[in-house]
């Protein structure tokens, strides 16, 4: 079919995708109630493991939407798990582009894909805008908390309206390294398996 | 008594409330703002007859309220009463978006939602893949309960300490049974005409009430006021 | 009477796959019909089935020749959603159809699909809840539902839009006597309507005097047609000759299935063999509230119980049917026995050895129903390597090729076919020295060939000395294979008898 219009079929996948990405992202967010250190290695764990789930959708993406309607997915699911609406918009942003990206590969070359799944992995920052926001009273808390000051200093010497362009650039970085190893699983496994 | 919201004053619920979140409060008139704004989706809980969440909320709300006010400040020595003004902080301050959020799910069907986001004029496409995501979550921990136990019969659970392995055990089989049961889904869905260039009806009737009105009104006029008091004033 | 369907010199090859493919088929089906579709696994059943509701070739791409056309549509230049209130199709799986997450979306999903006036859905949907005694079951979350539920509310959901032809993909697979019965009564129903009705189906014995016409399938050809009651004339030697599963149950395997009064208990516990013995499997789904330990359960906490076997003998090295109602405690029984509800504090006594808790993982091991989720590697060597203590390839290779593997050692266990993974997953239980196989439901969806195969290998199993348990809603599974049935009802044992 050369239809370039999506189908009923697409948004089934893009849903059955969404759900799979977010609740991996869930779990790995889990792991931030271990310690506060976690939270900054965000950037890091998500890209890598999400690029499972993710590498096996860009198999299934033909065409101009599905990256799109995902981002769209991720901004209303985090908006009402009370991620407040500043990152919604920048999440859809990382969608859009990350989408054109990879149209511009034909959907098809890894090359493009690879980048386009790494601009896609920026809306983990959104994660931290919050954080960001708030950042006199979370940090308040911390301390509070029992946390010295030094750790609470560090964290937001990691944690900022400066360093977000730093973590901007690691989960674009880990985004595109997992790109490449989520690409391998896939060989592995599925094509293997001949479904893709 | 029985109260229908509509979704859409719902949605609109979750986004003042989100806002109010980010903005911590520091006057008295603020504070009292803020508590009124948990109140109200916590006496929403009630009337849906959910009571025991509802005080549990409260109660929890309520006693952070308490202890930071009357028992603890920022200079509280002591390890728990540094840990307790720590949580009782987080409490405060986030509580109000979890318990919004949490009614807003609890008390919202997957077509009340479809049909809001129809009439808000989201495309079809989003709304279906919505949809799909909402029918999802229940099959993955279905399936993943399956791989866990499957995982267990083989004793492989912690795969002998290897992060990978734990990791890739557990993702590929529960990505090919989602990939399978989201092509069966595919084709049970569109034999019965999903996607077709009609505009999907719903039987689901949206009507804003006097309540809906009163509620966006209360949240209105709260953010306003939250934000004059806060930024223009002083 | 007016031909609804015609199909005329279809040829069909699905992309990059030789399994199911059409040569050359033609059939017309007149208005009113019900026509059955049978013949071995990859014959063409499914895929006339998705000629008629339009799934090929707009959704399953392939090489399609000829024209199909269904009650005046030319299906290739008719879109699927126009087809969707004129065919109506119920699926294999009940798990996988349904795309609402409760009962009430479900029923008008298709309506509101097809944009039709709120006023005229809810209308619909009361007929449909009104006819089909659906009732009790709406207003509840899908996910709650039995496989017979969830099978009947895609039953209704079909309805509702008022479909003149109503396709069925194997729809008894996974369910259970009553709910074949309530299978039986609505097709029953549908035909007193005088909709056009076209079956595909391995399980014959419950279409008895609903079908109008058979027609037989074979490696993509028609190769066969009969009326209703030619077909179910048959004798038995033909019907296997046709490698169909039997058209007729004979009445002492019936019985194991049907409901059971309660005051025959018949227990012929095996004297004359070596046997297991099982002490105290109890088990409860309901949550009881406990502050320090959990109270042990015991026999006298009764009605909560969803498993109450206080004592139990099993017949070793041989093969044991388990049969009962779908919901009475079969899966829960074979989940306790391979040591997965942690809760449950059975032990199983063999020799001088007792085993319980952890240990009971050690010597069991379970097929599930669904045997993709116990499939973890990237190749069926890797597979059975992976289950044993130290890799120990020259093992592996005995195991493999004595279930007939070894030609597939290097391929991914997700490429092959159904009934080559669940020996990928027996062949791991043995690599981990299970003595105890636990099978639950292994046929399900099988034609006859594969089941014979299923039946042979546990058979084999039973010789090599491991005890096999196999739960199953297949009497003819049971005829084939079975040394002992065990009858479980209400969590408890109804009866354990030779065969």
């Amino acid at each position: 079919m050369e239809n370039k219009k999506l189908t009923a079929k697409d948004f089934i996948t893009v849903g059955i995708f969404t759900a799979i990405v977010f609740v991996v992202t869930f779990v790995c967010m889990m792991l931030g109630f271990i310690h506060p250190y976690v939270v900054a290695s965000y950037v890091i764990i998500m890209p890598i493991v999400g690029a499972i789930p993710m590498m096996l959708f860009y198999c299934k993406v033909e065409k101009f939407g599905m990256i799109t309607i995902m981002s769209v997915l991720f901004a209303i699911i985090m908006f009402i798990f009370g991620m407040g609406f500043l990152g919604a918009p920048f999440i859809v942003l990382a969608g859009v582009i990350a989408d054109l990206v990879a149209k511009k590969g034909g959907y098809k070359n890894f090359k493009y894909i690879s980048v386009s799944y790494g601009i896609y992995c920026l809306w983990i920052c959104a994660n931290y805008f919050p954080l960001i926001v708030t950042a006199e009273a979370y940090r308040q808390n911390l301390l509070d908390e029992g946390y010295s000051v030094e750790y609470c200093d560090s964290l937001f010497r990691a944690v900022n309206g400066k360093t977000i362009i730093v973590l901007m650039l690691i989960s674009f970085i880990c985004g595109y390294i997992g790109a490449y190893l989520g690409r391998a699983v896939v060989k592995k496994h599925f094509e293997k398996a001949g479904i893709v | 008594m029985e109260i229908k919201l509509d979704p859409r004053t719902k949605i609109y619920m979750i986004f003042v409330v989100s806002a109010i979140v980010m903005m911590s409060a520091t006057t008295p008139l603020l504070w009292a703002l803020r508590i009124i704004m948990t109140m109200v989706p916590i006496m929403l809980l009630v009337v849906e007859k959910r009571y025991a969440s509802a005080l549990r909320f409260f109660a929890l709300y309520i006693i952070a309220i308490i202890l930071i006010f009357y028992f603890l400040s920022a200079e509280s020595t002591g390890l728990i009463k540094a840990l307790l003004t720590g949580y009782c902080g987080i409490v405060a301050q986030f509580s109000p978006a979890f318990i919004t959020a949490w009614y807003v799910i609890h008390s919202t069907k997957i077509d009340e939602f479809m049909s809001a986001m129809q009439k808000m004029h989201v495309p079809d496409g989003v709304t279906i893949s919505l949809a799909v995501v909402m029918r999802f979550f229940p099959t993955i921990k279905e399936e993943y309960g399956s791989i866990r136990d499957a995982m267990k019969m083989r004793g492989i659970s912690f795969a002998g300490g290897n992060a990978v392995k734990m990791v890739e055990y557990r993702l590929i089989p529960l990505l090919f049974s989602c990939v399978n049961i989201g092509d069966e889904l595919s084709a049970a869905a569109i034999t019965r005409g999903l996607g077709g260039k009609i505009k999907r009806s719903s039987v689901v009737e949206l009507k804003l009430g006097v309540l809906d009105y009163a509620l966006i009104f209360l949240f209105t006029c709260a953010t306003i006021v939250f934000l004059f008091q806060k930024y223009i004033k002083p | 009477m007016k031909n609804i369907i015609e199909i005329n010199n279809v040829s069909f090859h699905y992309k990059g796959s030789d399994e199911g493919l059409l040569n050359n088929v033609s059939l017309s089906i007149a208005q009113g019909e019900t026509v059955l579709l049978c013949g071995a696994s990859g014959s063409g059943k499914t895929t006339i089935i998705r000629l008629i509701n339009g799934l090929i070739p707009h959704y399953y791409p392939g090489e399609l020749s000829g024209s199909v056309n269904v009650a005046g549509h030319d299906i290739k230049n008719t879109e699927l959603y126009d087809l969707a209130g004129v065919v109506g199709t119920v699926f294999q799986n009940p798990r996988s159809q349904f795309f609402s997450v409760d009962t009430d979306g479900e029923i008008v999903f298709g309506p509101e699909n097809i944009g039709l006036a709120p006023k005229e859905i809810k209308n619909r949907a009361a007929a449909v809840i009104e006819e089909m005694n659906l009732k009790k079951l709406m207003g509840r979350s899908l996910f709650e539902l039995s496989g017979g539920e969830k099978q009947k509310i895609a039953c209704g959901s079909v309805s509702a839009l008022l479909p003149n032809i109503i396709l069925l993909d194997e729809p008894s697979s996974n369910l259970d006597w009553g709910a074949i019965e309530e299978l039986k009564k609505e097709i029953k129903r549908w035909k007193s309507e005088g909709k056009t009705i076209i079956i595909s189906e391995h399980r014959l014995w419950y279409l008895k005097d609903v079908l109008d016409r058979v027609i037989y399938m074979d490696n993509g050809n028609i190769a066969g047609e009969y009326t209703g009651k030619e077909f179910f004339a048959f004798s038995d030697s033909k019907i296997k000759e046709l490698k169909l599963r039997p058209v007729k149950i004979e009445e002492k395997f019936m019985s194991k299935f049907s409901s059971l009064s309660h005051e025959s208990v018949n227990k012929q516990e095996p004297t004359d063999v070596d046997s297991i013995e099982l002490k105290n499997f109890y088990f409860s789904y309901e949550k009881r509230p406990y502050i320090f330990r959990k109270k042990k359960l015991t026999g006298a906490d009764g009605d909560i119980l969803s498993l109450n076997i206080q004592e139990l003998n099993l017949p070793k090295g041989t093969v044991t049917g388990i049969t009962g109602k779908n919901g009475t405690g079969k899966s829960t029984f074979l989940r306790c026995l391979c040591g997965l509800e942690k809760d449950c504090k059975g032990e199983i006594i063999s020799g001088d050895k007792i085993y319980k808790g952890k240990s009971l993982i050690k010597i069991s091991y379970m097929v599930m129903q669904d045997v993709n989720h116990q499939l973890f590697t990237d190749s069926v060597e890797a597979e059975v390597l992976l289950s044993m203590q130290e890799e120990n390839k020259a093992k592996c290779t005995e195991i493999l090729d004595s279930l007939g593997l070894l030609e597939f050692k290097d391929k991914h266990p997700m490429a092959l076919s159904g009934g080559q993974k669940q020996r990928v997953a027996i062949a791991s239980a043995i690599a981990a020295g299970a003595k105890l196989l636990l099978f639950d439901e292994p046929t399900s969806g099988l034609d006859y060939l594969h089941m014979e195969k299923v039946a042979s290998l546990l058979k084999e199993l039973a010789n090599s000395g491991s005890t096999v348990l196999v739960s199953t809603h297949d009497p003819e599974l049971i005829e084939l294979c079975c040394d002992y049935v065990l009858q479980i009802d209400e969590g408890k044992v109804a009866g354990l008898e030779k065969i």
